[in-house]
């Protein structure tokens, strides 16, 4: 027989996890999905669960000495969405993420922990260079969500660990966001970017390009972004092809269901090439 | 804000309960004993079925199968080629080969993932090549294509399309008062009472179906049912206890019946004049595993495929094709969707062919009262069709619109669809197929009730089918009583189905009341059983398909407008305005629920539902990866009415529930033409197929 | 394990599995049967009930997260004054045909209005786009929720 968890404190929370494996349920939204088994049946969890909405201390949206926004792992996107704190682009992103119903219940960690390439909240996290906190009897560690992130559904968290917290460094950019799915709401994403540009003196100051549905994991290239910063915006501009091209490899989309490889890549060029043109 | 007036309605018998949520759908009825069902469904497309392993089963739980059949394995829908479980042989992926029962939902679907049919592959066939059904006629001399200076021909295709009713398929059976009864989400109460009828080989008042509250239909509870009613009546034979089977989601879209996908080919004969001698169309459909009702859907898609123009020399043929793949069956407009979405694009493009105005080619041949229909029927009725297209064209702006948007990259289109649908079952169909006979008595206090077979399933019609006893009888609304079927009071007036039920049961109801009023003794118990007779000047025959096909027409404009995104392909539908004649409108709030919904659900079919097999299953399997239109997805829709009442209709109605389908996708698919600059041929019209089309040139 | 809520004003107290879906809480053990199932994975917004009034998919909310909190189906809204402006609005404009979708379309509307007394056709729009209905085209109900915002929710 599997065992429910329902702990009030982050200490208990540890506790059972360096004890046995467990799902870990938030907000419900993906896993709930995941292992329902048909109307009127109970879930098909195959080991133990313990369900985070309990434990308030994990119940926070607020903004640290250093300006870092931090989000404790039961905040859902509505609180976020209706948080002066958070920045204009995540609730751009938040929005366009499944249905209003689903937004109030599920939570900005359970996004992270659910690892699936379409995640919507990826692209910002990335873009940000967030943080993740992972906690466990042993202490806390942080890691960049986008190293977090390992492939589809495969994340760096070991089994005793818990993810308590997210850190949104702050982030003055200009900001471009397309999310490409199959309806205007409730869409699950088949191919996305985000890009983030500050230019001074008529030069590029920072560049930041992640791109969303289009491999194992959101796709974001530090060598490519490095290569052009310090560059001016006509040059940028004149190298758009090049600068494409130069993402060709790192484009590899899958043809499922929702839709082709084909278009996934044809999009995410045009999506960058949109960006691009968009810098000024 | 702009607000329609309904100054024709009244309030929806139904409103209330719907709302409080009090009515109640077959999932909500409280039946602590009944057992479950579930199907077991083969996993292979196509195959010799040479045993079938059951596990040693728990007390109380059953496997059913084709071996416990008691008279008939075969599900009664018309063409009667369907098993109610295979024996032998399966022929698509999905098809039940039994049925595990029990007391336990989660036992049963344990241990029907245990049973294991023991298969011989065959070689399944995807692909539309074998022909079950074939039809074919002319009209004047086809001899005359010979004299073409010039001919043009395409051809187009159209994508499977699923019904998402809301509630899913539902059905509950149990034994009461030495009856089998049922009560299910469903369109026909006397097609489940026939299926279980000819199964068992048991006798009309063995059978009772009561109709509960039910959630969306839109042809997909027409045929499907019956054969889980076929199944359940197996299975409560044997056991004797209560059964429920209700599907899943994930169940109902993948192998339940969904609309047929079609490849319709045309060729334009054309003199040196530009005057078209005739046209010549091939309409192929793809009916799946068994035929089912595929022949009438056929001839249905047939009869229409020359739409609202009239042509000296036709020629029609088409073929329904056996596929192993689910069967297709019924969805609203029945065939006709499809061969009008390849018609109404074709004279189109002809008239880029040949280089004349697009609307003025379509006005030339446009149908006029007096005209031979393609079958060598007569359109008698007044045909107000230039006068809808006049409404809707300034309802949209869309003269000064089609100008605007023919610049270049404008990435803007607007475009105009007209259509037809024929009211009621193909020509005779009604007389002597149906005979619908309409009960209608009266108490001592002078209290009325009526009874129909009719299903509300959302369209409204218990409101309507009411309202025209109670004006007809004029009689205080609250005199007349008018309940949801039940079989063993209810004579049959026929299915829910073919926009039959206000032109036709309508006109019974008026008449029944005209009749009961025309006898009428205050304070007596009275009692009539009003018989259908047809018009006299329907004559039909099937076989040669000539004659007049359909009592009377419904007729229809669409003007969509939309904008395509060259970044993404992305559609966004921009406005939609439309207008019908349906007759006269008995209440109008109920013809614009019909047409709102009519329209958004053709939208979807043009460019948003995808749905595709990939080795006889499904792709899209969840209502997450099939996307129905959301609320975002749709614009305002705009819609007028015009009058022109039907002389036969009860108060002048035609039929409106599946002509508001008809004209979506055209119309969308013109506007998408003149956005992106290319042709389109088929639909869905997904951004990955704008995205080839936009890249590649026509 | 033990699981406490209130839920249309009454508390209630139940032994059901924390992973239990809300919906067969609701519908299997309360027997409140106008909160429906249409797709069970959270895209058709039929199982709509209000959660500390907002709405969720009951169908994905595991039972132990409603506990102790405040949860409203459309069997405890239809005894409210607001319940009855929306439905009247439904009626106005025809927003309910088949019905399977309408008490969740309703919740959500009183959810809205009470968020955003006057919202535009955007926002009317947008509050709806977790509720898929088959039959309208939503146009009705659109309108529905217009109608019930000029009558005024009276909170």
């Amino acid at each position: 027989m599997i065992q429910h968890f329902v702990p009030t404190t982050l200490k208990e929370a540890l506790k059972i996890l360096d004890e046995r494996d467990c799902y870990i349920m938030a907000g419900g939204t993906d896993l709930m999905v995941q292992k329902h088994r048909g109307s009127g049946l109970l879930p098909n969890f195959d080991k133990d669960v313990l369900y985070v909405m309990n434990i308030k201390e994990l119940d926070y949206i607020k903004t640290d000495a250093e300006g870092n926004l931090r989000i404790g792992a039961m905040n859902r996107y509505c609180e976020l969405m209706n948080s002066s704190l958070v920045p204009d682009i995540f609730k751009t992103v938040f929005k366009e993420i499944a249905s209003p119903n689903i937004r109030n219940m599920a939570t900005l960690v359970g996004n992270i922990a659910n690892a699936s390439p379409a995640g919507d909240s990826l692209l910002p996290l990335n873009l940000f260079n967030a943080r993740v906190v992972l906690s466990s009897v042993k202490g806390n560690r942080e890691v960049l969500v986008e190293d977090f992130i390992q492939g589809v559904r495969k994340i760096d968290r070991q089994k005793n660990e818990l993810i308590t917290e997210v850190i949104i460094p702050n982030c003055d950019l200009n900001f471009y966001y397309r999310k490409v799915g199959s309806r205007k709401a409730e869409s699950i994403t088949k191919v996305s970017l985000m890009g983030g540009y500050k230019i001074e003196g008529g030069k590029i100051k920072d560049l930041r390009i992640v791109f969303g549905s289009i491999s194992v994991k959101v796709v974001r290239n530090h060598f490519i972004e490095e290569k052009y910063q310090g560059k001016s915006v006509n040059e940028l501009r004149a190298r758009i092809d090049d600068i494409i091209n130069e993402y060709d490899h790192e484009i590899k989309p899958i043809t499922d269901q929702r839709s082709t490889m084909e278009y996934r890549k044809k999009v995410a060029k045009n999506l960058l090439r949109d960006f691009l043109k968009h810098v000024k | 804000m702009k607000m329609k007036k309904f100054d024709t309605s009244v309030k929806k018998v139904d409103n209330e309960e719907k709302m409080s949520g009090r009515a109640i759908f077959t999932g909500d009825i409280q039946m602590d004993d009944a057992y479950f069902a579930i199907q077991v469904r083969s996993e292979k497309a196509h195959a010799k079925l040479k045993g079938i392993y059951v596990p040693k089963l728990p007390k109380d739980y059953y496997f059913i199968s084709a071996k416990d059949i008691v008279k008939e394995n075969v599900v009664n829908i018309i063409a009667s080629d369907w098993p109610v479980f295979a024996d032998k042989k399966v022929n698509y992926i999905g098809e039940a080969i039994g049925l595990i029962v029990g007391p336990d939902k989660g036992m049963c679907m344990y241990l029907a993932s245990l049973v294991k049919g023991e298969y011989e592959e065959l070689e399944p066939v995807f692909e539309m090549k074998n022909s079950y059904v074939h039809k074919e006629f002319t009209k004047g001399d086809v001899s005359k294509f010979k004299s073409a200076k010039k001919v043009f021909s395409e051809e187009f295709t159209t994508g499977y399309q699923e019904q998402v009713y809301l509630e899913p398929q539902a059905m509950l059976m149990y034994i009461q008062n030495d009856q089998i009864v049922v009560k299910a989400s469903m369109q026909c109460p006397f097609y489940i009472h026939k299926a279980i009828m000819r199964t068992l080989g048991c006798k009309e008042k063995d059978v009772r179906v009561i109709q509960p509250a039910v959630g969306g239909a839109f042809g997909g509870k027409e045929h499907y049912p019956s054969l889980m009613a076929a199944q359940l009546a197996t299975a409560i034979v044997k056991i004797k206890k209560p059964i429920k089977m209700f599907f899943d989601r994930k169940e109902d879209i993948t192998y339940t019946t969904k609309r047929h996908p079609s490849k319709t080919e045309i060729s334009a004969y054309v003199d040196a004049k530009n005057n078209i001698i005739g046209v010549k169309i091939h309409v192929g459909i793809d009916g799946g595993a068994y035929v089912g009702c595929s022949m009438v859907v056929l001839s249905r898609a047939l009869i229409a495929a020359t739409n609202t123009y009239t042509f000296e020399n036709v020629s029609v043929s088409g073929d329904a094709y056996c596929t192993n793949k689910v069967p297709s069956a019924a969805f609203r407009g029945f065939g006709s969707p499809q061969s009008i979405f390849a018609f109404e694009l074709f004279i189109n493009h002809l008239a880029d062919y040949l280089k004349v105005d697009r609307m003025e080619l379509r006005m030339k041949y446009l149908v006029k009262q007096g005209d031979i229909t393609s079958t060598s029927g007569l359109f008698r009725d007044p045909i107000i069709l230039k006068e809808l297209v006049d409404k809707a064209m300034e309802m949209s702006d869309y003269k000064h619109k089609v100008k605007l948007y023919s610049k270049e990259k404008s990435y803007r289109g607007i475009g105009l669809s007209m259509f037809l649908h024929g009211c009621g079952f193909t020509g005779s169909g009604e007389s002597d197929l149906i005979k619908a006979q309409l009960r209608i008595k009266k108490d001592k206090n002078d209290i009325v009730t009526f009874y129909t077979s009719q299903v509300d399933f959302g369209q409204g019609n218990r409101t309507t089918l009411k309202r025209i006893v109670v004006d007809t009888l004029g009689i205080p609304e609250d005199h007349v009583i008018y309940d949801a079927p039940d079989t063993n009071e209810t004579l049959s007036t026929g299915p829910t189905a073919a926009s039959r039920t206000i032109i036709i049961v309508g006109g019974l109801a008026a008449k029944a009341a005209q009749h009961l009023k025309s006898i009428w003794k205050d304070g007596e118990e009275q009692e009539i059983v009003e018989p259908y007779v047809g018009p006299a000047y329907i004559k039909w025959d099937e076989a040669t398909m000539q004659g007049d096909a359909y009592p009377g027409y419904a007729w229809g404009v669409n003007i969509v407008e939309v904008s395509v995104d060259p970044v993404t392909y992305e559609v966004n539908v921009e406005g939609c305005w439309s207008t019908y004649d349906v007759g006269h409108a008995i209440d109008e709030r109920i013809i614009m629920g019909q047409a709102d919904g009519g329209l958004a659900q053709a939208l979807g079919w043009a460019y948003l539902e995808k749905e595709v097999a990939e080795n006889g299953m499904f792709k899209q399997r969840t209502m997450s990866d099939y996307a129905i239109p959301t609320s975002m997805d749709l614009p305002v829709l705009e819609t007028e009415v015009l009058d022109n009442p039907f002389k036969y209709g009860a108060f002048g109605a035609k039929g409106a529930g599946e002509l508001t389908f008809v004209g979506g996708a055209p119309a969308f698919a013109l506007a998408l033409e003149q956005a992106i600059g290319k042709k389109v041929h088929d639909i869905p019209a997904t951004p990955e197929y704008i995205m080839e089309l936009m890249n590649h040139e026509n | 394990m033990k699981i406490s809520f209130v839920i249309n004003n009454k508390k209630v107290s139940l032994d059901v599995e924390p992973s239990m879906r809300l919906l067969d809480v609701i519908r299997n053990e309360l027997h409140l049967t106008g909160t429906k199932e249409g797709c069970g994975e959270g895209e058709c917004g039929a199982c709509t009930v209000l959660i500390n009034e907002e709405p969720v998919n009951s169908c994905l909310y595991p039972a132990i997260n409603a506990a102790n909190k405040n949860i409203m189906t459309i069997e405890g809204f239809r005894e409210t004054n607001e319940y009855r402006v929306i439905a009247d609005a439904f009626a106005d404009r025809g927003g309910s045909q088949c019905g399977f979708c309408t008490p969740g379309m309703i919740l959500v509307t009183y959810s809205l209005l009470k968020k955003n007394p006057h919202p535009s056709e955007e926002e009317i729009r947008f509050a709806l786009s977790g509720n898929l209905c088959r039959c309208t085209g939503y146009q009705a109900i659109v309108d529905a929720v217009k109608v019930a915002a000029v009558k005024g929710i009276k909170l």
